[in-house]
């Protein structure tokens, strides 16, 4: 993992104590409500529906065991005991007070964290992988780039005030776990990691969810690495300079890529490139060395051959053996295993973790995992490099503390933003939705049989819970005042390897009450037409929309 | 008279200075003091102006950021360059560093609080007009 320098700790502190007199002028009186917004923003501190809610960075999801119990006394000390793990591989806190925020970002500052930019119009923190660094199927760990960008993007005096809010994706892997192609810059990454010096970068722009979902443009191939920094800052001038602000449903940087074109868009960025492509930004080989030596891997031991004593437990515990066939990943060192946690649970809104389970997942990760934890945008933990020896006494533990869900990629695992229930942006609910979900479809064998199905939630246009990229997507709107659902399907955001692809709408919007007979009425479909073990999105490609649509609106029709 | 902020000589301090006589890009004449709005394009005539001001509509309006780095590193202007208009005493240090040496202040504004916090980082991550290394060249090698 990375580790602050003294420079680093200086910064934040520094941060912390011009935030700190922010926050008092602005309880003086002498700061408007409006111009606070602007600062607090920036801080992570957003003032919902009923309360505050503090976004705390997890820089491209990764943290340590130390970190993540600091986590947990702050939602203890400042909270009512639990947090929020976020879409976008984040911490929050729904309750804190915002006089109280101040010590709470000290108290992160002491274990090198920050909110930085978790909020606003401005570089926002950078996602992953979150199995970056762990998984099988990586060509390089994408995390030095990320901290490089992390490092770079942080009070950018240029860009800290953009048309928009501005999210950066990388992955270094071929499956495409961090979605790239819906971000408003995604970074594919191709090299090795003895030599990242020498990595080069597919640069797509313009991507994203909300209103206008669309699929980011190839703008770069294979840029060498050294020119990260200055390339992404060319991009980002074009952007903030020409970036719409009259309007903010149309002042993402899609809309200036679309107003453009694609090649119009990439020549204006080529040409400001040019000027600044050897500036005092180029990367040098001994920084990604510097950065690289941060993220090696653990120094693996070699593990037993225990795939007899497996076995057995395997077969003596159902739900063990299903949690081993869906809770776990290909790592790259033999003997070793990729965990998801997942903290999908019918009653607790997908996301959501108490302090108890926190200091939990805390304590496993140094006992199992090297002391390293990572969130992931589908709202569960990882534990990256757990020994297949562990795995055993892990899931006990996981069950113990509400944690051992076998449920990772099944309909249960749902994706939900916080929504009306927190979100003063909502058009409805989402949590009740995906509790509803949860509880009709409890049978795990249903689920067992359905096979890999992501079910997105989000509580309107702005797309939280990536309901575009859903296999089933839900969106929450307004009619007249009534919270109804539209329903998407056949998105997905390219996990498979393949070019992602965003949901089709089925028809008109349904009333709450309505969502979970629908929902059945599109598993039946898929049920009845799937070829033996076809997934529901490949069956979706070949039968397309039809069958689901008769079905759905056939009744009242 | 305006309340403003002026770097010399590497130091910012509060300066009582006589209104100047600001021209806008159409009635403009080399000589005079120029005043852009934030969406110009920068041209070389600018350079010829006694100094340029930028107006900025809204504290969040961070295109006066990109035309001052682009007045400062790509026409190598080296004149006054003065923020105006919705200027916050809490943004003067990006004002700062993308390359303003005079900050105007609205009228209600606290000039003290501004110079106050116009340097709340002793250091940073990225290379920018008024400190043109990044951190990585600092701490590599
Ligand atoms: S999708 Fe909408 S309702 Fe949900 S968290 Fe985002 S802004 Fe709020």
């Amino acid at each position: 993992m990375y580790q602050y320098s003294e420079f680093d700790r200086t910064f934040v502190n520094q941060r912390v104590a011009h935030y700190r007199d922010q926050t008092a002028r602005y309880l003086d009186g002498k700061l408007s409500d409006d111009e606070f917004l602007q600062l607090r923003l920036r801080n992570g501190l957003y003032i919902q529906r009923l309360a505050p809610m503090l976004r705390v960075a997890v820089p491209y999801g990764t943290l340590s065991s130390k970190q993540l119990h600091a986590l947990a006394a702050i939602s203890r000390d400042y909270d009512r005991g639990y947090g929020h793990l976020s879409t976008r591989q984040n911490m929050q806190f729904n309750w804190p007070a915002v006089a109280d925020v101040p010590d709470i970002l000290q108290a992160l500052a002491d274990v090198d964290m920050h909110a930085i930019q978790t909020s606003g119009s401005c570089i926002r923190n950078v996602t992953t992988d979150q199995f970056a660094g762990a998984a099988a199927d990586e060509s390089i760990d994408p995390r030095p780039f990320c901290e490089l960008l992390r490092q770079w993007s942080t009070s950018h005096p240029e860009f800290e005030w953009l048309p928009r809010k501005f999210k950066i994706a990388v992955t270094g892997a071929k499956a495409d776990r961090a979605a790239v192609g819906v971000h408003d810059i995604g970074m594919r990454i191709y090299g090795t990691a003895a030599n990242p010096a020498s990595a080069e970068i597919d640069i797509y722009a313009g991507g994203g969810l909300g209103r206008t979902p669309v699929l980011g443009a190839l703008i770069r191939e294979r840029l060498p690495v050294q020119h990260l920094l200055t390339y992404t800052e060319a991009i980002m001038r074009v952007y903030n300079r020409y970036g719409r602000r009259d309007n903010k449903y149309k002042a993402r940087i899609k809309i200036l890529v679309r107003a453009l074109g694609a090649d119009g868009f990439k020549a204006q960025v080529d040409a400001e490139w040019a000027h600044i492509k050897d500036s005092a930004s180029k990367v040098p080989p001994e920084e990604l060395q510097r950065l690289s030596q941060f993220f090696q891997p653990p120094l693996f031991v070699e593990q037993p051959d225990n795939a007899a004593a497996l076995a057995d437990l395997r077969f003596a515990n159902p739900n063990f053996n299903r949690w081993l066939t869906h809770n776990i990943s290909a790592h790259q060192a033999p003997g070793y295993a990729v965990v998801t946690l997942s903290t999908k649970s019918p009653g607790v809104p997908p996301g959501d973790v108490s302090a108890e389970q926190i200091d939990a997942v805390a304590r496993w990760a140094a006992q199992f995992s090297y002391s390293e934890i990572r969130i992931s945008h589908e709202q569960n933990f990882v534990l990256p490099h757990v020994p297949v020896s562990g795995l055993f006494e892990l899931w006990q533990q996981a069950c113990a503390m509400g944690l051992g869900s076998h449920n990772i990629g099944l309909l249960s695992d749902i994706i939900c933003c916080p929504g009306g229930d927190y979100c003063s942006l909502a058009n409805a609910k989402s949590l009740p939705v995906a509790e509803a979900i949860q509880r009709r479809f409890d049978d795990y064998d249903f689920q067992f049989d359905l096979g890999e199905i992501d079910l997105n939630i989000s509580g309107c246009m702005n797309a939280c819970g990536h309901h575009h990229v859903g296999h089933i997507g839900i969106l929450g709107v307004d009619k007249k005042g009534q919270e109804f659902y539209q329903i998407s399907l056949g998105g997905h955001a390219g996990h498979s390897g393949d070019a992602p692809q965003l949901g089709q709408i089925v028809g008109p919007s349904v009333a709450r009450a309505e969502v979970c007979d629908v929902i059945d009425k599109i598993l039946q479909v898929y049920l009845h037409n799937r070829f033996a073990d076809e997934s529901f999105l490949n069956c979706f490609s070949r039968i397309g929309m039809a069958p689901f649509k008769e079905s759905i609106y056939a009744a009242a029709a | 008279m305006p309340q403003l902020l002026r770097k010399t000589e590497g130091q910012w301090a509060i300066s009582e200075e006589p209104k100047s006589l600001w021209q806008s890009e159409a009635e403009w004449q080399s000589g005079q003091a120029l005043l852009v709005a934030v969406d110009s394009e920068p041209s070389v005539e600018w350079l010829a102006a006694s100094s340029i001001s930028v107006d900025f509509p809204a504290l969040t309006d961070g295109r006066g950021l990109s035309l001052a780095v682009l007045l400062r590193t790509r026409l190598n202007y080296r004149g006054d360059l003065v923020a105006t208009g919705n200027v916050h005493e809490d943004i003067a240090h990006f004002l700062a560093r993308c390359g303003y040496n005079v900050i105007e202040l609205p009228e209600h504004k606290d000039l003290n609080t501004a110079l106050q916090w116009i340097a709340p980082h002793t250091g940073f991550y990225q290379a920018s007009v008024d400190s043109p290394a990044p951190v990585f060249s600092r701490t590599s090698g």
